[in-house]
Parts: C-alpha cells; structure tokens; sequence
C-alpha cells in the first residue's frame, strides 16, 4: 500500500505515543464541567423519582419543581452528547426532541387510553418507544392540557412514577459508565482505546460545544421562529411548562462554561468568547416572554432573531477562531455533514 | 470567437437546420462540479479532460451536487439540503433554461438521475409531513414538468444513481428523518434503517440492507461500475468508531463490507463525503473531508490500496487514469498510476461533489 502526503506543511500528523501526558484542559473539563453536571442529574432524577412516588398528582408543586430541577439538570449537559449518553441510546429516553411528527403525545395517549401493563416494571417500561420516555414525555403528563388529566387517575399516576423511575435509572447509568471508565477513557487516550490521542478527545470537546450551539440556534429558537411569514410559537421547547427561554439561558450558560475551558490561556480570544456569550444572555434576559410567544408579533419577534443571531455570532466564533487554534478540521466540506 | 458560434448555432437552430446541440457544444466538459467563489457567491463549473475550467455558470445559492443530461449540455444543479429548487442550465449559453420548485410538502436531497433516454428527470425529495422518501418524477421535454412521484423504498434518500444500459435506478436511502421546522436536525436516530432500493418503473425491485447492529450507518452516495455493480459510501451516526464505512452490492447478492484496519478506518472520521469506480471498475476511491484523506481500494478484494492526503477533500470521480480529485480548498488534480498531480486555485472552493459528464 501506498501512502502519498500532498500537502506535508499543512498537516501536522499527530505523535502518537503509548502513554501520553494527561492534557490539563481535558482534566479540568471533565472534573469541573462534566462530571459534576452528571452528578447533579443523577442525583435530581433521583429527587424526582422520590417526588413522584410521594405525590404523583400533575398539579403537585412538590412533584413540578422535582422535575425542573431534573430537567434543569439535564438541558446543562444536553449538549454531551457521547459515550455513556449515546450506549443504549440513552440520551434518546431522556429526551425526545424536537418531535415533528407529535409521536410523545400519540404514544402517551395510547398508553393511557389501553392502560398497558407495560409499566408494572421499570425493566418493561424501560422497552417503551423512547418517545413515550424521557422529559419531554414528562412534560405532557404534568402540563399538557389534555395529557396532564387523560384516562383513568390510578393509571395515569403509575404512568407518571415509572416515568421519573426510568428517569432516574437512565440518569444513574450515565453517571456509573462516565466514573465507571469513561473519564479515564477520554482523559488518557491510548493507541488501543476510544480515543487514541489528545486531538481525537479535543476534537470530541470541540463537536460537543459546536452542536450544543448549532442545537440551541437552529432548535431552541429556530424552531419558534419558523420563517416571518409561518412563526410556530407552538414549536418551542416546552411551551406548556413555561420553560422555552429557561432552556436557551441554561444551555449557553452550560456551553460557555465548555468554551471558556477549550479557550484556556489565551486571554484575547477568552474575553471575546466571554463578551460574546454575556451580549446574548442580556438580550435573552430583556425579552420577558419566557415561551418565545413573540414570535408571531414582528417588533418581538425582532429581538428573538436578535438572540439567534447573536448565538450564531459565538458559532462564527467557536468555528473560525477556537476550531483552528485547537487544530481541529473545519473546512468547507468538512462541516457539511453531507 | 464563442459569442459568435453561439450566435451562430442558434440561428442555424432556429432554422432547423442542424441537430440540437450536444456537450461537445459546451466546451465537451468531462465534469460537472459545483463551487463557492471569494466573493461569496456560487457556480457550477464545467471541467474539461485535462481538469481545465470549461466553463463557469452562476448559481442562486450553494450547490450541492449535479446531474448531466445523457445527449444534451443541460445539467441540473441542486441546492443544497433542504433545497426547495433546482436550477436547469444550458451549459452551451450558461442560460437557465428551467428552474424546478419542490412540491408542497416537499423538498429536494441534492442528487437527480435521469432516465437512459433522457427523457426524465428522477430527484430524491423528503414528503417530511409523513418522514418518507420520494423520488420525483420531471418531463424534460415539456420544460421539466413535475409529473408524479413514488416511494424511495426508506426514509431519507440522499444519492439515486441509474445502472448503465436500463432504466433501474438505484437510491440510497440514508434512513436520516429530518423536517424543515427543525433544520438539519435528525430526528430519528435511535431507530433509523437506512437501506439501498433498486427501482424500474416506479416499483422496488430489491432493497439491500445493513446488519442490524449497523442500522446507524447512513447509506449516503453511490458510485456504478461498469457491469452495475453499485459501491456506496456511509456516515456513521453512532457513538465512536465504526469500521466499515464503504460497502459494495450486486442485484440478487449480499451486501459486501469494505473495512481498513483501524487506523485507517478512523482517519475517514466516520465520514466518507463522495466515491467513485474506476473505469474499468477494478477500484473503489473514497474521500473524507472530515480526515482529510481519500482511500482507493481494490474492488475484487476489498483491501485498502492506497491513501492520499489531501485537506478538506470531497469530489472524486474517474478520469482515464486513476481519479480526479477536488477539495474545498481549491485543490482540483488527479491520482493516477504516476502519483497526485495537483493545481490550486484560490477562486473556487469546490463543493461536495465531482458529477461526470
């Protein structure tokens, strides 16, 4: 076989060694942003299975922040999207969205309307298509006009529990896999293991922040956005529960967290990713309208494009400036993703 | 000297007097290829022989790929996903002759095919209310009409390919769900079964598929040889590594998986963006954008043959000898029996694929 470099000054090939020096970026990363984040979901879900067992009622204070809390928990590493989240699919059972095709109240009601004994157990509900799981599921069952008060009180109580139960459970698995291993793993890549150098793990960081991004500019408030002439307030993220904004606040906070650890020492490109995030966490905070309604009239709706663009403008930031400094590939077909 | 033959054609057209014009009219292109310029703006480009510029047309938006009419210098240039339009040239006066809006309800992949006559048009389109492919059906002769459509046997069909001496056509059904109101973003992942349907009049034939263990593996871009064999390239949707990103299918047989050891599978990032056959058949070229590498393996026995780095590269389509190459740095060259042979040009940055002509 034949290896031929075109471009030998272009690309500098990586020097792989059998033990390499464990980077400080990547353990500060995983110590004070992954791992904690994990933490605090485990341990959330866990309060909201409690809750849920006590106080299973929709309208039940106790049992609604439970599940913010959780939920809070969850949007702040949504954008971890690798490893112990992506075995089993769990990441999928926690959350379903965006749902297009309205599959989560579909599968909720037919849940509900059958009163399927699928969920004596948490090992059976656990077999539950993934859009009937999760938080987005939860939603309707606690906010959801119809959902919250359908079918038969004892079943949609039970319904409830084993939805926090599987919650709770997928969440602890997360957690175990990422102390389990999967912090070393990533902390000291090896020629044999899932990451065979620094770059491959700076690359998995890197995508990390990018899609988190692209996820909350094209998702969280493209969704709602629609186009001028189709808003869709009704396609914001969870509308009924009144936490769409709360969702874009935690996720760039979150993400600038990432950011700011990628960005390490140099100060002038720190403060301009910091300075980028802030300008679109004051206007996001100016808006008062915490489900995106605005959308549909055009001076608000003005301002909602202004958030997006400014989340784009950190996108422009990530990609153009902390993606070459980190030597990661971002070229015009590199980034396509076609 | 071209302003004056053009002029010249169309009057002797106009009259009657000579046959319609053929690609040997446009400057006989051997490629079709789709670019971003400095200044912000898209072409498509016709590439000659020699893989000198041809011709440069204007483009309304970022292409993705092309699709050459069989006799005729038109080509169909789409936008890229989730395009609503397609834009017909004339590739003779760099006129367009036809635009196709998607349907209600509808919108284009970024490939076509047309039929061996050229008589039709076939595109790959998402009915996204339903999350089910379609293949689109457009008459060339009354100006690329929309005239019907059928099912493209999965979800999320990318590349549609037609074997060589019959109308079959071939889809990749990347098995990726996706509606507009949610952008690129996938919305099935968990559950996706992307598969390789052969049609012949609108009805499947066959459909080839994965391992189950493999179904997060999007079937995306097709290459023919010579005798329809069909090699197609993947992108893994997975968590962490997968193997075999290239696989190769005959009608009527199993699907075969081409593997490197894993080092070299993992330079292709999980991600092959275009492949091609040589043009006898015998190899296989795939690149990777996102590794920065092109792979040329052995089709019989399916062992990695060479590798070539190159950054950000994409097209690849067969030349005489070897492989023409194209990268979105501007990099258009060849990889032949004597080694890479390769120009840069700062004006055009090509996009995804190298369409032959």
């Amino acid at each position: 076989m034949r290896r031929i470099l075109l471009i030998a000054f272009a690309v500098a090939a990586p020097c792989i060694t059998a033990a390499q020096a464990a980077d400080p970026v990547v353990a500060k990363i995983i110590d004070t942003h992954i791992l904690p984040r994990f933490e605090t979901l485990a341990q959330s879900s866990g309060q909201l299975a409690d809750a849920a067992a006590t106080d299973c009622t929709p309208k039940s204070e106790t049992l609604r922040a439970a599940y913010g809390r959780a939920f809070d928990a969850w949007v702040a590493v949504s954008h971890l999207r690798f490893g112990p989240t992506e075995t089993n699919d769990r990441a999928f059972a926690l959350a379903f969205w965006p749902d297009s095709r309205g599959v989560t109240p579909r599968t909720l009601a037919s849940l509900i309307t059958d009163q399927d004994p699928v969920i004596a157990t948490p090992q059976e509900f656990s077999q539950v298509s993934i859009a009937g799981r999760g938080f987005y599921a939860m939603e309707f069952l606690l906010y959801d006009d119809t959902i919250s008060t359908a079918g038969d009180a004892a079943y949609h109580c039970a319904l409830v529990q084993a939805v926090a139960t599987d919650i709770a459970a997928t969440s602890a698995e997360i957690l175990a896999d990422w102390q389990g291993d999967y912090a070393a793993r990533l902390l000291n890549p090896s020629p044999n293991g899932t990451y065979r150098s620094q770059e491959e793990t700076v690359q998995e960081l890197f995508k990390a922040l990018t899609t988190g991004l692209e996820f909350t500019s094209d998702t969280r408030l493209g969704r709602p956005l629609g186009s001028f002439d189709k808003p869709r307030p009704t396609r914001a993220e969870v509308w009924r529960s009144g936490r769409s904004v709360r969702h874009v606040k935690i996720s760039l906070e979150s993400l600038e967290n990432l950011m700011l650890l990628l960005v390490g020492d140099n100060a002038d490109l720190a403060a301009r990713s910091k300075h980028a995030f802030e300008t679109t966490l004051s206007k996001l905070g100016i808006l008062n309208d915490p489900v995106f309604a605005g959308v549909t009239d055009p001076q608000t709706r003005l301002k909602i494009e202004v958030v997006q663009q400014s989340v784009d403008a950190i996108r422009d930031i990530a990609r153009q400036e902390l993606g070459p400094e980190l030597g990661v590939a971002a070229g015009f077909n590199a980034l396509d993703g076609d | 000297m071209q302003a004056n033959r053009r002029r010249f054609l169309g009057g002797m057209l106009a009259a009657g007097l000579i046959p319609k014009p053929t690609w040997a009219d446009a400057g006989g292109p051997a490629y079709l290829a789709a670019a971003a310029k400095p200044d912000g703006s898209f072409a498509l480009c016709g590439i000659g022989r020699a893989l000198n510029i041809t011709f440069e047309i204007p483009l309304p938006a970022r292409g993705h790929a092309a699709a050459a009419h069989p006799t005729r210098p038109q080509a169909v240039a789409f936008a890229r996903r989730p395009g609503r339009f397609a834009v017909v040239i004339d590739c003779v006066s760099g006129a367009v002759k036809a635009q196709l809006d998607a349907p209600q309800g509808r919108h284009f992949y970024g490939h076509g095919a047309f039929s061996q006559d050229g008589d039709w048009l076939f595109t790959t389109e998402n009915d996204y209310e339903h999350g089910q492919g379609r293949i689109g059906v457009w008459d060339v002769s009354k100006g690329y009409t929309r005239v019907g459509e059928f099912h493209s046997g999965g979800v999320g069909p990318h590349d549609i390919k037609r074997l060589p001496g019959s109308d079959v056509l071939v889809v990749a059904n990347g098995g990726i769900d996706t509606h507009p109101d949610s952008g690129r973003v996938k919305l099935n992942i968990a559950t996706m079964q992307p598969n390789l349907t052969y049609l012949d009049q609108g009805q499947i034939i066959e459909v080839a598929q994965l391992p189950p263990e493999m179904h997060k593996n999007s079937i995306r871009h097709l290459a023919i040889g010579p005798r329809g064999q069909v090699a197609f390239g993947m992108q893994w949707q997975g968590d962490g590594q997968m193997s075999a990103l290239i696989g190769q299918h005959r009608q009527s047989q199993p699907i075969q998986l081409i593997g490197a050891d894993d080092d070299h599978a993992r330079e292709l990032g999980g991600y092959i963006g275009s492949i091609a056959y040589s043009r006898n058949g015998k190899m296989i070229a795939v690149t990777s954008p996102r590794g920065g590498v092109v792979h040329q393996y052995d089709a019989n026995d399916l062992t990695l043959d060479q590798v070539f780095e190159l950054q950000d590269v994409c097209g690849v389509a067969p030349q005489d000898r070897g492989f023409a190459i194209t990268s979105g740095r501007g990099d258009i060259g060849g990889l032949g029996r004597d080694g890479p042979a390769f120009a840069q040009s700062d004006a055009l940055r090509w996009d995804n694929h190298l369409v032959e002509v």
